[in-house]
């Protein structure tokens, strides 16, 4: 099938992706072939990948369609080796996506050191299955430290963007290299294995955001001065100096690009705080409960770096709880905990291994919050 | 420079162009200084300057970007190659080089070193081995010599312990996707003629798209082995070479391209094809 | 660490060892084969191993800026510009000129 034929539906994911003038036309997709075609059309230049479910479909849909566009992909040795032929291709200025789960994540830790230090745009999609260590290779949440924590060595951070549909996941996909080149920064998208593996409807609207000049980029020194992308500043006040720098940068991201959803939350009492796969659970719990007269909402961090601190301290003055759902043992749930700073109690319910929580788990989690809170007094009138 | 060329005088020899005129941070006659400045002296003779992007590693020739006026990333320890494919695979048109000391390519470097070999990646790299950690202050590396005391075998290497020296070059050259494998030495002037001769056909091959290019340069490193400069370019000669020898190793290119064999060009669709007949 | 003056040692020197102010002189003084990067010298030596002819040496006399004695020929008529002190050296302390052809 070439571009230029109609597929049928049930056949898109099979085929090649219509061409501009289905644009808008709806389809199933794989969600991480989706995020593959949407990095396309969002102009990546290059992809570099290992196989690991349950991401295995990203690189394979890169290897069909990155040829047929004329554009590089490698299959590398391994997820080291994956990062590192990033770092140097986006050290040419070059629009690059790398992909992995959890354990090939955790190999990219140094480069992400050596990318945030020296300022190279990469986007990084990581497909979350169960760890610690081998694991499983159902969904999980359980690598939102890693992502929001700097994930490798020395003082830094990376934008975390964490989709909950395939639609948006696409969407973000854009956003990402957009982010990563007007920051200079490693961007990372967190899905897990079930957004990654899932079909959804979903619209085939692309866009591929502008590039931005990149005056530090390596191209070969014809008629200019060498340019050297690096991290090594052996003088203490030099590397203080770029510590600084980078803070600023940090600090410029957590002013601008803060994102986050809500749903019903002009009458919650008791608030779901959760991104991902967990905010669907959530929403079909909210909606029982709400049926069971319990007033539920849900905020729906979409950064969870910067974290939407100053939205969640706001709303934790006017509800009497809120109920933290993951798929982890718990770790988003620490930086509601410090948003909020003890205004409102924090709760959290989680599965982990794979395991995803049953919307009848959460719902029986926010009875518990009910029960075992108060009535708060209100810090603002509705 | 605060030399001053008489007028009309014919200059011999003059500190190419590449290098850039400062004093380099390197131990007195250490052979990263001889590599360095081949390297400035082939790049300027093929006019790649402009061209080039090279990778620098983690060891004491990080600080190559100071001394050669190129474009330079610096590559985590040991990633170089990996680092460099990236370059080379959105860059057609560029040159890419990588330099790495024996720690970056042999020790942690291993998977990446024999992944762009196997891949024919039109690479040129440098590996510069003086058998020991430098940089981290005289460890032992995986080209140390049996017998020879470091920081970390300070009783000599043994092999029942740490192992026996890896032949890293002759293990590379087995690979079809290596077009062309050498080994130099800085030990006299006749030996770095001709390292500079490896050097240059190492950077055509790339130019001619025949497949991944090494050139091991057998080095020294006075500070690390415990010696003078002098004496450690004795060992270099005496001890050093007789273990790691210098020559070509293989040169696939001038074998006829049969099915199978190596040096194909990276066809423009991107992927790796490493067998690809010219 | 000791720091000497350039100019200071012109009397010193035997030659090969040229500055700013020895350039001014250079259309009077005899052939200099070996220009010398004084401050470069590391004083590793290799220059003076490499030399088929023997005639460098380390110039336990002074120190340049770095703190190494620096290398200095000892006997320029007998250079024929080979270069091997050049190809050896680390720090490109050497710019060799080819002898001038005597004239016919």
């Amino acid at each position: 099938m070439t571009t230029q034929q109609t597929p049928a539906p049930s056949d898109a994911q099979r085929t090649a992706p219509p061409g501009p003038r289905h644009h808008g036309r709806r389809v199933l997709m794989k969600g991480n072939e989706a995020m593959a075609e949407a990095a396309i059309r969002a102009g990546c230049d290059a992809y570099f990948g290992y196989p690991i479910t349950p991401q295995a479909e990203l690189l394979e849909w890169m290897a069909r369609r990155m040829p047929e566009e004329g554009r590089p992909f490698v299959q590398a040795e391994s997820e080291l080796g994956a990062i590192n032929m990033a770092l140097g291709a986006a050290a040419t200025g070059a629009r690059v996506l790398v992909s992995s789960s959890s354990p090939g994540i955790s190999l990219m830790a140094e480069a992400m050191s050596y990318m945030a230090a020296s300022e190279v745009p990469v986007v990084l999609i990581n497909v979350m299955r169960g760890g610690p260590g081998l694991g499983s290779i159902g969904p999980s949440q359980s690598d939102y430290f890693q992502a929001t924590k700097g994930h490798g060595h020395g003082d830094y951070r990376v934008p975390v963007l964490a989709p909950s549909s395939i639609s948006e996941a696409m969407a973000l996909t854009a956003d990402a290299f957009e982010l990563a080149e007007r920051y200079r920064t490693p961007v990372m998208i967190l899905t897990d294995g079930i957004l990654g593996q899932a079909m959804e409807p979903v619209e085939l609207t692309f866009r591929e955001p502008p590039r931005v000049p990149a005056e530090w980029a390596l191209t070969g020194a014809a008629g200019r001065p060498p340019r050297v992308v690096r991290s090594l500043h052996l003088k203490p006040e030099d590397l203080e100096a770029h510590n600084r720098h980078l803070q600023a940068k940090f600090a410029a991201i957590a002013d601008r690009e803060v994102r986050h959803d809500g749903e019903s939350l002009d009458d919650a009492d008791l608030v779901i705080v959760a991104y991902g796969t967990a905010a669907r659970v959530a929403r079909t719990a909210i909606a029982r409960a709400r049926e069971a007269g319990l007033r539920a909402g849900l905020f729906r961090p979409i950064t969870l770096w910067p974290f939407p601190s100053d939205a969640l301290r706001d709303l934790a003055g006017r509800v009497r709880g809120l109920l933290v759902v993951e798929l982890s043992a718990g770790q988003m749930v620490e930086d509601v905990r410090l948003a909020v700073e003890g205004r409102v109690p924090v709760a959290f319910t989680g599965r982990t291994g794979g395991m995803v929580p049953a919307p009848r788990e959460v719902v029986a989690a926010l009875r518990h919050l009910w029960a075992t809170t108060a009535e708060q007094p209100r810090e603002t009138t509705r | 420079m605060s030399v001053a060329i008489p007028e009309g005088a014919r200059v011999v020899f003059g500190r190419p162009e590449l290098l850039v005129d400062r004093t380099s941070s390197y131990c007195p006659g250490c052979g990263h200084g001889v590599v360095h400045r081949l390297i400035a002296e082939v790049l300027g003779d093929l006019g790649l300057g402009p061209r080039t992007i090279a990778v620098a590693p983690v060891g004491c020739a990080v600080f190559a970007y100071d001394y050669l006026g190129l474009d330079f990333v610096e590559a985590p320890h040991g990633r170089a190659p990996a680092v460099a494919t990236g370059i080379r695979r959105v860059r057609p048109d560029a040159f890419v080089l990588t330099y790495q000391g024996d720690g970056d390519l042999a020790a942690i470097g291993t998977g990446e070193i024999v992944h762009a070999a196997a891949r024919g990646e039109l690479l040129t790299a440098v590996f510069v081995n003086n058998g020991i950690f430098g940089m981290t202050g005289g460890q032992m590396a995986p080209t140390t010599l049996l017998g020879q005391r470091t920081t970390s075998t300070p009783r000599g290497r043994e092999a029942t312990f740490h192992g026996y020296p890896i032949p890293m070059t002759e293990m590379l050259a087995v690979l079809p996707g290596v077009a062309y494998a050498a080994r130099g030495s800085v030990a006299d002037a006749a030996s770095i003629g001709r390292t500079k001769q490896y050097l240059r056909r190492a950077c055509e091959v790339q130019l001619e798209g025949r497949g991944f290019a090494i050139v091991e340069v057998i080095s020294n490193c006075p500070v690390g082995w415990g010696m003078t400069p002098l004496e450690s370019i004795e060992r270099l000669k005496e001890v050093v070479a007789l273990e790691y020898r210098p020559g070509v190793i293989v040169d696939r290119t001038r074998e006829p391209a049969v099915s199978g064999a190596p040096g194909g060009a990276i066809p423009a669709d991107g992927t790796a094809t490493a067998a690809a007949e010219r | 660490m000791i720091v000497v003056a350039e100019s200071a040692l012109d009397d010193l020197s035997l030659g090969g060892a040229a500055d700013s102010a020895g350039a001014g002189r250079a259309a009077s003084a005899p052939f200099q084969p070996v220009l010398i990067d004084v401050d470069r010298c590391k004083g590793c030596a290799l220059c003076v191993a490499a030399c088929p002819k023997g005639i460098l040496a380390l110039d336990e006399s002074r120190v340049n800026v770095q703190g190494y004695h620096p290398v200095r020929i000892t006997n320029p008529d007998a250079c024929t510009s080979d270069a091997h002190c050049a190809r050896v050296c680390p720090d490109c302390v050497f710019t060799i000129l080819a002898r001038p052809r005597p004239p016919r």
